[in-house]
């Protein structure tokens, strides 16, 4: 790692007098003393005024400039090498690709200097996860480098036809690692892209990272490697911990799944219905009720990765201003996902931009910011001036998967009246025709 | 005098100790989340882990984290959301640091001469026992360098840390451990010193001192277990040790004085290997549970009967080294045992105790036969469950390979007997990396000023100014300053009538009375204390049954001092009441004052106090009964 990395200002110059580079070990003298140790890097957002230490110890230090008086450089950082020990590589077993995207769910640290770097080879995942060559073998690929805030509509595309390529290539089942924000986004809109996938795809993510001995990337991902490998069923999946403990997952269906909590393990929950699945160390149980189809031939399965991210999911809040929506509406959006309130309403004020909208062409749609039951808007009034204004009733559709799917629908649709129409259907068990959860 | 305790010069043989202290802070709430700090007795809440070990940039794995995870064990985690959050059970990143936990600390570095450093950094220390929910101890330096004054000499400062405590054990087993989550996460101050000449006495001394600076903050944890030592400890030519968890002070002697004789032992150990041109140690295993199915080993026939394996381990030319004694206690064979027992197995069983164990010749002959091997080699046999036997014949051999090191770098836990015993390899440097879930801490000027407003007097001028205040021995006021009860003591001499060296003799006395009975002490509080003895003072019973009312607080039969008066029947007696009762055991034994004079003194007292104790001071019986017995 060569280079100041982080280092600005006066802690660069006073670095940079001395020739040193982060992985150096240093001698800095303040007054009568003197610390020994090695220069890690700087993170962006703190301060110019201290240069970082790592003591033989291993603990950091901070100095503060104005009390250095000398720095000495004692010796050349050594480079990291990575040298992936020697593993089995699951010969002979079902064959699972594992699509990376810049979640951190397969990374290693660098203690030296404190740095998380990725896996990128199948040496370097069987090394991080040795597990895995017992349960499948393995062909990882690094697809896109992207934090989960960050993905966007294409990036699900680029994914679904990786997963096409690995469905034609004959691989027994796909991983798609990924960070956990917006998994529930990417798991419906590739459920869509994906309708009638012959293989299991399960979206794996970790809540804390695989730095950490702590860390559920593990037992989700060797959990996942071998459903991909084994199970029975097929279609599109998010794996996690179905609890706290390192015990069970849970297999949510792609279009029911949500991320309902920040920061614990079990965050992911699936909405109105049951997991299809459990999996622990002792096998898989198949939730019967929820009947996910079985395993395809590839023969005939084709991939549908457009999307248009030309739509917008709204919150309706109460005293929400008409200039707001407008502005929405109005900012080149063709589609619109509404969060309404209870059985599926916005004020009243905001019917006719509404009706303007739908006229002119746009799709729109009514979820509940609810989450849990199924929008009716033939109860109110309001609801029954906005089925009026063209809006479409999505029953128990969860916003998100609702945001995903307008976005394939209008990218697939040769008019805003067949969009509605597909939004309205249900293709991939977004929508439950009965409601027997209760929560 | 102090040197005649050790089996060999300790100067001679550069034998050294390190001493790490962890003082647990008197703080308000957690290091990272504002739980509270208490014990919860009912823990309704579990959730299961596995920790792993994580991989450096190169390529290395730390052994100790390797060592744990190859035991394959699962951490049962029992929690109260009384004491505990998400923060503890690592669902949730860690808040920013208690700015009074940090704050203590930077006093700690100050009353030690240490330079608080510019910038707090957390780091996370890789500890995967399982004692830590996220595998790891966070852990800072506030303070570097510095001296502590151990009588006349000083004794070098290395660090001053800042970090979070583990979770306490609630059950140990080699396949699965059960936590506790309250103790998790309570601000801890490490103090790291310089090595010093391990003279066990000394070394103690040296823990004594600096447990007393510590205390002059006044923001030190009351009660057992709220200050820890760990040691590490090495003598010449040897790797060091570390030895972890030193509970009691008073054990710390005793502890060095063990790891001396087992490290010189080791060494002369390691001198016969080398004697018998030994320089590459070998081994050989094979599965001897066939060969051992019929034997009169009570032992093996168990395990083998109960579906067990039983793994042979041959070492040329080590017969005789196992079982040899060069300190009453200190055998290879030991360290092996220990090593098995740390890993889910009952211990071993070494060619140089077959007869003890009940093999027969027979079998030896067997054994060496399966092994490959003459008599000139050394046989273990590892018994147990398959899936630890593979693991553990593995470490043995290991072990033995090292012996020609004499001492092997390894961690040891300290037990309550001032014994060691073995727990992991000790781990390797590269276990450290940064906490990116807390932002550095900039020490600002203005931080750097309250915390001197704080500076405590030195605690030897405290304890000087008690005994010269107080007309306190000089023991005495050192009892009570170790007490840690000296801020009470202080408030109740102010407002009560009682002799100062009564109030603390008491304060002194009976929590460590009740401690060895087993009493709960954090039940014995400062409340508690203040409230007994003020009772005392105004005479609502005698000090002889303060132990008494604070047994039943401890003991929880009673609620506050009120309730255990009622419940013990300590309604004092009033001096008519006395004077009658002095009166009838006087006239009663007329016959025998008349006999023997003030001789029957201590007779006639003993039976006035079966009636009067706990109820009159016992100096105020005697005088009257003296005074009765004139008439
Ligand atoms: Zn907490």
């Amino acid at each position: 790692m060569p280079g100041l990395l982080g280092y600005r200002g006066p802690a660069e110059r006073l670095l940079r007098e001395a020739e040193a580079s982060v992985g150096d070990v240093l001698e800095v003298q303040t007054g009568g003393e003197k610390v020994t140790g090695t220069l890690v890097p700087r993170y962006e957002h703190d301060d110019d005024r201290h240069i970082v230490i790592k003591l033989k110890s291993g603990y950091n230090v901070g100095i503060s400039v104005e009390r250095v008086s000398k720095v000495v450089r004692l010796a050349e950082g050594e480079e990291p090498k990575f040298v992936a020990p020697k593993r089995a590589t699951g010969g002979g077993l079902p064959r699972v690709s594992v699509l990376g995207t810049g979640g951190t769910i397969a990374s290693r640290v660098d203690y030296r200097t404190g740095a998380v770097s990725p896996a990128t080879t199948a040496e370097e995942l069987y090394s991080l996860f040795p597990e895995l060559a017992d349960v499948a073998s393995i062909t990882p690929e690094i697809v896109m480098s992207v934090y989960s805030e960050n993905l966007e509509p294409v990036h699900w595309g680029e994914l679904a036809k990786k997963v096409a390529e690995a469905v034609a290539g004959g691989q027994a089942g796909v991983l798609i690692t990924m960070g956990t924000d917006t998994m529930g986004y990417a798991a419906a809109a590739l459920s869509f892209a994906l309708k009638g996938v012959p293989i299991p795809v399960f979206i794996v993510g970790s809540q804390r990272s695989s730095d950490r001995p702590s860390s559920d990337a593990f037992l989700n991902l060797i959990g996942a490697a071998s459903m991909a490998a084994g199970a029975g069923f097929s279609g599109v999946y998010v794996v996690m911990h179905a609890d706290s403990s390192d015990e069970r997952l849970a297999v949510h269906r792609g279009t029911r799944v949500r991320k309902d909590h920040t920061s614990a393990r079990d965050a992911f929950e699936s909405v109105g219905v049951e997991p299809v699945a459990f999996w622990s160390r002792e096998g898989i149980a198949v939730n019967a009720r929820e009947a996910p189809p079985p395993r395809g031939r590839a023969e005939g399965f084709e991939a549908r990765p457009r999307f248009d991210p030309r739509a917008a999911l709204v919150k309706f809040y109460p005293s929400m201003p008409a200039g707001y929506l407008e502005a929405v509406l109005g900012s080149g959006v063709r589609g619109v996902v509404f969060e309404g309130t209870g059985l599926g309403h916005i004020n009243a004020k905001s019917v006719e931009a509404v009706a303007r909208f739908v006229a002119a062409g746009g799709v729109v749609c009514m979820t509940s910011q609810c989450i849990w039951g199924r929008v009716d808007m033939n109860v109110y009034d309001t609801g029954r001036d906005l089925l009026k204004a063209g809006v479409v009733p999505l029953e128990d559709m969860l916003p998100e998967t609702a945001l995903a799917k307008l976005m394939w629908a209008l990218a697939n649709s040769p008019s805003a009246e067949e969009a509605r129409r597909l939004m309205a259907e249900d293709l991939a068990g977004e929508t439950t025709p009965r409601t027997v959860q209760r929560r | 005098m102090e040197r005649a305790s050790l089996p060999f010069d300790p100067e001679a043989c550069q034998f050294r100790v390190g001493l790490e202290v962890h003082q647990q802070l008197a703080a308000g709430r957690k290091l990272f989340c504002p739980c509270p700090i208490t014990k919860s007795d009912e823990l309704p809440l579990a959730f299961e882990r596995r920790l792993r070990p994580t991989q450096s940039e190169l390529g290395q794995i730390d052994p100790a984290a390797v060592f744990e995870f190859n035991k394959g064990r699962v951490n049962l985690y029992r929690w109260n959301p009384e004491s505990a959050c998400l923060v503890e059970a690592d669902e949730e990143p860690p808040h920013p640091p208690s700015t009074e936990a940090v704050e203590t600390a930077m006093l700690m570095a100050d009353v030690l001469g240490s330079r608080v450093v510019d910038e707090v950094h957390f780091m996370r220390k890789l500890v995967i026992d399982g004692s830590n929910t996220s595998g790891f101890q966070r852990t800072a330096i506030v303070g570097l360098g510095g001296s502590l004054r151990v009588g006349g000499a000083k004794v070098g400062v290395l660090t001053v840390t800042v970090e979070e405590d583990s979770a306490r054990v609630l059950k140990e087993g080699a396949q699965a451990r059960e936590y506790a989550l309250d103790r998790l996460g309570v601000p801890l101050v490490e103090i790291a010193l310089d090595h010093v000449a391990g003279v066990p006495e000394h070394v103690e001394a040296v823990a004594l001192s600096l447990g007393r600076a510590l205390r002059s903050t006044g923001r030190v944890a009351r009660g057992q277990g709220t200050i820890r030592q760990d040691l590490n400890v090495s003598l010449l030519g040897g790797q060091v040790v570390e030895v972890k968890g030193v509970q009691k002070l008073g054990l710390v002697a005793k502890v060095v004085r063990y790891e001396a004789t087992r490290q010189m032992g080791l060494v002369k150990i390691a001198e016969e290997v080398k004697k018998r041109g030994v320089e590459e140690v070998e081994s050989r295993a094979a599965d001897a549970t066939d060969v051992l199915r019929g034997t009169a080993s009570p032992v093996l026939r168990r395990i083998i009967q109960g579906g067990g394996v039983v793994t042979c381990v041959a070492f040329p030319r080590f017969a005789g080294l196992l079982g040899l004694e060069p300190f009453p206690g200190v055998r290879l064979g030991k360290e092996l045992a220990e090593i098995a027992r740390t890993n889910g197995l009952g211990g071993v069983i070494h060619s140089d105790e077959f007869a003890k164990q009940g093999l027969t010749e027979d079998e030896g002959v067997a054994l060496r036969a399966l092994a490959g091997s003459d008599s000139g080699a050394a046989l273990v046999l590892v018994a147990g469950d398959a899936s630890r036997v593979v693991t553990v014949a593995a470490l043995v051999a290991e072990r033995v390979k090292r012996a020609p090191l004499g001492v092997v770098g390894e961690t040891r836990a300290a037990t309550d007997e001032g014994e060691t015993r073995y727990l992991r390899p000790r781990p390797g440097a590269a276990r450290m990396y940064p906490e990116t879930d807390i932002p550095e801490i900039v020490v600002t000027d203005a931080m750097k000023a309250r915390v001197g407003g704080l500076l405590p007097v030195r605690w030897e001028e405290k304890v000087a100014s008690y005994s010269r205040e107080y007309s306190l021995s000089e023991e005495a006021a050192l009892q009570l300053y170790d007490s840690g009860d000296s801020g009470l003591f202080e408030e109740l001499v102010s407002r009560l009538r009682l002799e100062p060296s009564v109030v603390a003799a008491m304060l002194v006395e009976i929590p460590v009375r009740l401690s060895r009975e087993g009493v709960d002490e954090s039940r014995i509080t400062p409340e508690a204390l203040g409230a007994t003895l003020a009772a005392v003072d105004s005479g609502r019973f005698a000090k002889e049954a303060a132990v008494d009312v604070l047994r039943a607080i401890g003991r929880g039969e009673a609620r506050d001092v009120d309730e255990a008066v009622e419940r013990l029947g300590l309604k004092g007696m009033g001096d008519e009441e006395l004077e009658e009762a002095i009166a009838g055991v006087v006239s009663r034994n007329r016959e025998l004052i008349a006999e023997k004079g003030d001789r029957a003194f201590s007779v006639l007292m003993g039976e006035v106090m079966k009636v009067a104790r706990g109820k009159v001071d016992g100096k105020k019986v005697s005088s009257l009964l003296r005074e009765a017995m004139k008439e």
